[in-house]
């Protein structure tokens, strides 16, 4: 853990530097939930009762969507991995007495325990004030969407990471981080709620990992997931949560050989 | 050599340094179309619940986005590295540019050409004409003169909020939060119809960061909806105004840039 605080220390450090970039980030997620909040109601107005559940839950869910996207998008793990490799300084971070993966997940860990503080919580303040975010279904429902963002939080990382070891490989990071964004951004239902996904788009998002990250957390806290019906959801998480970490610490450990016999 | 011998010349060394990774090419091609796909998806699975956004359907906004996409790439074919000014400044990049003997200008435009995002002028092109087809639309001459000149405003309206916001960094030293801030309204305005937002949402987009004329006041002539706007229908035909504002803002606002610069080195 306090690895975790050091690293935490060190971005509020960072960001305290350019704060004039800090605001800005902010007011892009006020305009975000502002935003989201326009387009539900607009729809609703149209076809009342077509979402599955009422408006202000759904105002709730779209809002609540804009104001934790930092959560998972904080570090950016992709990024730092294949900068490093670029410019070699790769070497000083193997070099650590840390174990890589670790190194990282504690890096990201950092920004996120940091962004929590300083950035999601106030945006969701702002929401409750502003845009018609509700709080949580019930006191149950928000311990259970707070287990289950941390879930999706762990599983967006693992995600990130593989992705970084990829881009060991092929070098190009920025257009393959792209087309993840745009899969996740579809799949993990951050934008339009799965369960409004016709037919087999459903059944695949389903059984994606990416529904962890925004889909499974946001219906637990609006209550359109409640009782048994969150043990299997929770459960997927967990299933992706291992089987991506196993995965990523495999790939690295190929991919770290290719790195040391590249080097010199 | 003049400025724009220079600036291909430029162009060309940096073309034939990408070249060399022919791998990337292909998956950052692949990239960018898995990526407009998937955002045309999304207004896809919500229209197939909604049929229509307050009047637009799902053609109409195929064709919101993908003029706006259009006129995007051409932006960023040329000249999307401007966004990476902050990192010219920190690094000493930019005092290269300062050293040699031709406009510092030109050599930030020409460092760089994003030969990737020919993928952004594909999609763009077959959305317009698919969503031509499924509209049932007939331009006559005059129109698709128009859109040409919609397209190429469109272009010039990114390129110059752009070098506006890369200009920040001589004085707050970054201006990655203010792209995003940009950012986030350019991805609004090319998904949304603006009527959809509030009234100061709309002032925003129209006045100050008036990115709404890359697609949205332009489409409305063009999809024959000018009575979406009202009394302003005129704004419809603006685009090309804005731009040229915009154009001669950017070139008062580099000149103030220039002159403030000190270097980041020690």
């Amino acid at each position: 853990m306090k690895v975790f605080w050091a690293f935490a220390r060190q971005s509020f450090h960072s960001m305290a530097i350019y704060r004039f970039d800090f605001w800005l980030r902010v007011s892009t997620i006020l305009l975000l939930m502002y935003s989201v909040r326009w387009v539900w109601i607009t729809l609703y107005t149209q076809r009342p009762g077509a979402f599955g559940v009422n408006l202000e839950q759904m105002v709730t869910y779209g809002v609540l969507s804009m104001a934790i996207e930092n959560l998972f998008y904080s570090f950016g793990v992709q990024y730092y991995m294949s900068q490093q490799v670029r410019s070699g300084a790769i070497d000083v971070d193997l070099l650590k007495p840390l174990d890589f993966h670790f190194h990282m997940l504690a890096r990201n860990t950092g920004q996120m325990l940091f962004r929590l503080f300083i950035m999601i919580l106030p945006a969701m303040l702002c929401g409750y004030f502003f845009f018609g975010l509700q709080p949580p279904a019930t006191l149950l429902a928000g311990f259970q969407f707070a287990f289950a963002l941390l879930l999706g939080y762990l599983v967006g990382f693992h995600l990130e990471f593989l992705l970084g070891s990829i881009a060991l490989v092929t070098l190009e990071i920025h257009s393959i981080d792209w087309a993840f964004n745009a899969l996740l951004r579809f799949f993990s239902g951050q934008f339009v709620p799965l369960w409004l996904f016709p037919g087999v788009l459903g059944t695949l998002a389903a059984l994606l990992p990416f529904r962890s990250l925004f889909a499974i957390p946001l219906s637990i806290y609006i209550g359109a997931l409640s009782g048994d019906a969150i043990i299997p959801a929770i459960s997927l998480q967990l299933f992706w949560l291992a089987a991506l970490a196993l995965i990523s610490r495999w790939l690295w450990g190929r991919v770290q050989a290719r790195i040391v016999s590249q080097g010199g | 050599m003049n400025g724009i011998q220079l600036y291909f010349r430029l162009i060309q060394i940096s073309l034939l340094s990408r070249m060399q990774y022919r791998a990337n090419f292909i998956v950052g091609l692949l990239g960018l179309i898995v990526w407009n796909v998937v955002n045309l998806g999304l207004i896809g699975v919500l229209l197939t619940q909604f049929t229509s956004l307050k009047d637009w359907t799902l053609w109409e906004l195929v064709f919101l986005y993908c003029l706006w996409i259009l006129g995007h790439s051409l932006y960023s074919l040329f000249f999307s590295h401007t966004s990476r000014m902050e990192d010219y400044l920190i690094e000493g990049t930019f005092d290269q540019f300062l050293l040699r003997p031709a406009s510092p200008l030109i050599q930030v435009l020409g460092r760089e050409f994003q030969y990737l995002e020919i993928a952004d002028t594909l999609i763009g092109l077959a959305g317009i004409s698919l969503a031509y087809v499924q509209l049932g639309l007939h331009w006559d001459g005059w129109r698709w003169g128009f859109f040409v000149i919609a397209v190429i405003s469109g272009a010039v309206i990114v390129l110059a909020l752009n070098l506006l916001i890369a200009c920040t960094a001589f004085w707050t030293g970054r201006s990655r939060g203010a792209f995003m801030v940009v950012g986030q309204f350019c991805g609004l305005v090319q998904w949304y119809p603006i009527d959809i937002f509030g009234k100061a949402f709309r002032v925003i987009v129209t006045g100050l960061i008036p990115v709404a004329f890359m697609n949205y006041y332009p489409a409305l002539m063009l999809l024959n909806k000018l009575d979406h706007a009202g009394s302003a229908w005129w704004l419809s035909y603006m685009s090309p105004v804005v731009a040229l504002i915009l154009v001669g803002i950017v070139s008062g606002v580099w000149r103030l840039a220039l002159r403030k610069y000190t270097s980041s080195g020690s």
